[in-house]
């Protein structure tokens, strides 16, 4: 990660609304060129967060900074450099897809060149199409476009594919990949944890206002008080004593006494040790499978929430 | 600056893809010509020059409220004001190009109309149709704020609509556009001196029918211009991006804020009476503007002659010929 000044940096950020506590005090730093999620139920107050740091709402407490601005008093300047994915945002039923372009290329310092974009985003046959008449992901793409039209190094995107088809989910999360390849800062909320899975680097469960997590998806897996399990196959029958792996929980067999599922809390050191015994016993080895508890598991256990509720 | 040209342009371009537009800012106000054109027998005097302020205030009235209040409220509602919130640009674009986008679209309405009545109906080109032009055109920023600001005090779409019918019903029936003001009693003509509506058609009559200029409407004038500035810096203070953010009810009290300038002139008026008066002369003069002539009469000429079965030719109320 580079040594830059973040991207983000939020501070004990508070926001109420009258007797309503929306943020209790949250805290976290976003390097450039990082993905970041913000994963929590409805409500939980990712969207308000993320609108202050987009320099929508004022803040009732906390340091925030982002890219150097404070969004509450350097809104313009700070609104001028960075790209934004709204949810439920709409435009025109009569506008051209090249007009919407045109229009809010005009309101930035700088813009991009509007053809590339449209090219980049394959929205070029639609260029002269009304907006009312694009289809859900065809009007998704464009708000990409429109929220890139500004060439920003700091992106928000709030829900990125709620309510897409999953085909076209795929397409956008194809999209999002290659900004990231272009280390561009991105942060994301979302309420769809293979999103997460798939393109945060890191990720921060949020739940009545507050940070209840916040790491790698990977070793937010890996806290889960549930293990994971390896499942190895081997061509002929395992033997009926075993040895305890490293860090291994418990071991069975099933009724063939080929497929053997071994339980851990991590995996990797047990895998290891599994695969050498296996090895001095000289099976052979044909499958090997390892299950880790999902996000979802995680999120589940941290917030006794579905995500979707 | 940009900003600016470009919404502009959008909102013209918006305009003009809209069916209700089209019909509401050119048909519907042509249409009226025709009827009133027909039944007021415009050919004649200048029952043209009621046609003419009728079809421009029903048009001027229609292109605030309807043109900048409702559209302003459903881009709100739509969430389409919300896209613009992310974006560095504050509401001043967007409100200034709501009025120079209606001022483009209704000026040639303006050209269209006086074309027709001079080639349909014989009325000659005003004198004064420099001081007609820039009068329309602080009217139409005037009532273009207006709705600008109507649509920042409401809540919904139906608030807005029952609001704008409250402002346009009451501005068309006591303006004088619709009923002539003679018809009124005169404790509702003191009412239409704080109607705004009202000066624009005086003003326009004063014009057509007396050659008057910019200067004799100074006071309708200056009002309307500073409801123009009034209404978009209220408007600029109280813009909401997002349909969730409400208002409180007591905002709407902005509303008469707006309209002070014509509170202060109506009192003025009470006091002064000139506009009653101004109204009064229009219409005497309008009643005798007809061209009458009247044969097989005895007619004793001033000098004790009697002519038997003679005619008289009356042109603007004075005698013409014996």
């Amino acid at each position: 990660m580079n040594t830059a000044a973040p991207a983000i940096s939020v501070q004990s950020l508070k926001k109420s609304y009258g007797d309503v506590h929306a943020v209790k005090g949250i805290d976290f730093t976003i390097q450039s060129g990082e993905v970041f999620g913000l994963l929590g139920p409805n409500g939980a107050g990712k969207t308000t967060t993320v609108e202050i740091l987009e320099g929508l709402r004022p803040r009732t407490g906390g340091e925030v900074t982002v890219l150097g601005f404070d969004p509450d008093r350097q809104r313009e300047q700070l609104k001028d450099r960075i790209g934004v994915c709204l949810q439920a945002t709409n435009l025109p039923e009569k506008i051209r897809v090249r007009e919407a372009m045109q229009v809010f290329a005009s309101f930035y310092t700088r813009h991009v060149d509007l053809n590339k974009l449209l090219q980049r985003l394959q929205l070029e046959e639609k260029r002269d199409a009304f907006y009312g008449t694009l289809s859900g992901g065809q009007k998704q793409r464009l708000a990409l476009a429109l929220a890139l039209i500004n060439d920003p190094q700091l992106i928000f995107l709030d829900e990125p594919t709620t309510g897409l088809d999953p085909q076209v989910r795929v397409e956008i999360h194809s999209l999002l990949e290659e900004l990231k390849r272009e280390h561009r800062t991105i942060l994301m909320t979302t309420h769809y944890i293979e999103e997460a899975e798939r393109l945060c680097d890191r990720v921060a469960i949020v739940d009545e206002g507050r940070i209840i997590a916040l790491d790698t998806p990977a070793r937010l897996q890996q806290q889960s008080r549930n293990a994971s399990s390896i499942v190895v196959t081997c061509a002929t029958p395992f033997p009926q004593n075993r040895p305890t792996w490293a860090e291994a929980i418990q071991s069975s067999l099933d009724p063939t006494s080929r497929t053997l599922t071994v339980n851990s809390r991590r995996p990797a050191a047990t895998l290891v040790d599994l695969v050498k015994w296996i090895d001095q016993q000289g099976l052979e080895l044909t499958d090997v499978s390892l299950k880790q508890p999902s996000l979802e598991d995680v999120f589940i256990e941290l917030t006794g929430k579905s995500l979707r509720e | 600056m940009k900003s600016y040209k470009a919404l502009i342009t959008l909102d013209l371009k918006l305009a003009l893809r809209q069916k209700s537009v089209i019909f509401f800012n050119y048909l519907f106000p042509l249409i009226f010509f025709f009827i009133f054109g027909q039944a007021m027998h415009a050919e004649r005097g200048a029952a043209m020059t009621i046609v003419i302020s009728m079809v421009l205030i029903i048009g001027i009235l229609g292109n605030g409220l309807f043109g900048a209040g409702i559209r302003a409220v459903q881009e709100r509602e739509a969430n389409i004001l919300r896209r613009y919130k992310v974006t560095p640009i504050s509401p001043a674009p967007l409100l200034v190009a709501s009025v120079v986008t209606g001022w483009i679209l209704y000026m040639p309405n303006v050209l269209l109309i006086f074309t027709l009545a001079h080639f349909l109906y014989g009325m000659p080109w005003p004198n004064s149709m420099p001081s007609i032009l820039l009068f329309t055109t602080i009217a139409i920023c005037g009532f273009r704020s207006i709705g600008l600001i109507l649509a920042s005090v409401v809540n919904s779409m139906q608030e807005s609509q029952l609001l704008v019918q409250l402002i346009y019903l009451p501005m068309l029936f006591l303006s004088g556009a619709t009923f002539p003001l003679a018809m009124f009693p005169s404790w509702l003509l003191v009412v239409t001196q704080f109607v705004p509506a009202t000066y624009m058609v005086t003003g326009i009559q004063g014009m057509l029918l007396r050659n008057e200029g910019i200067a004799a409407n100074i006071q309708p004038a200056v009002a309307l211009l500073l409801t123009a500035f009034v209404g978009l810096f209220i408007s600029y203070k109280l813009f909401r991006w997002e349909k969730e953010e409400k208002i409180r009810a007591s905002a709407k009290l902005w509303l008469a804020a707006v309209l002070t300038p014509f509170l202060l002139l109506g009192f003025w008026q009470m006091h002064a009476r000139t506009g009653i008066a101004k109204t009064k002369i229009l219409n005497r003069q309008l009643a005798r503007s007809e061209t009458l002539l009247i044969r097989g009469a005895r007619i004793f000429v001033g000098d004790g002659q009697v002519i038997e079965n003679g005619s008289v030719l009356v042109r603007s109320g004075k005698i013409a010929a014996v």
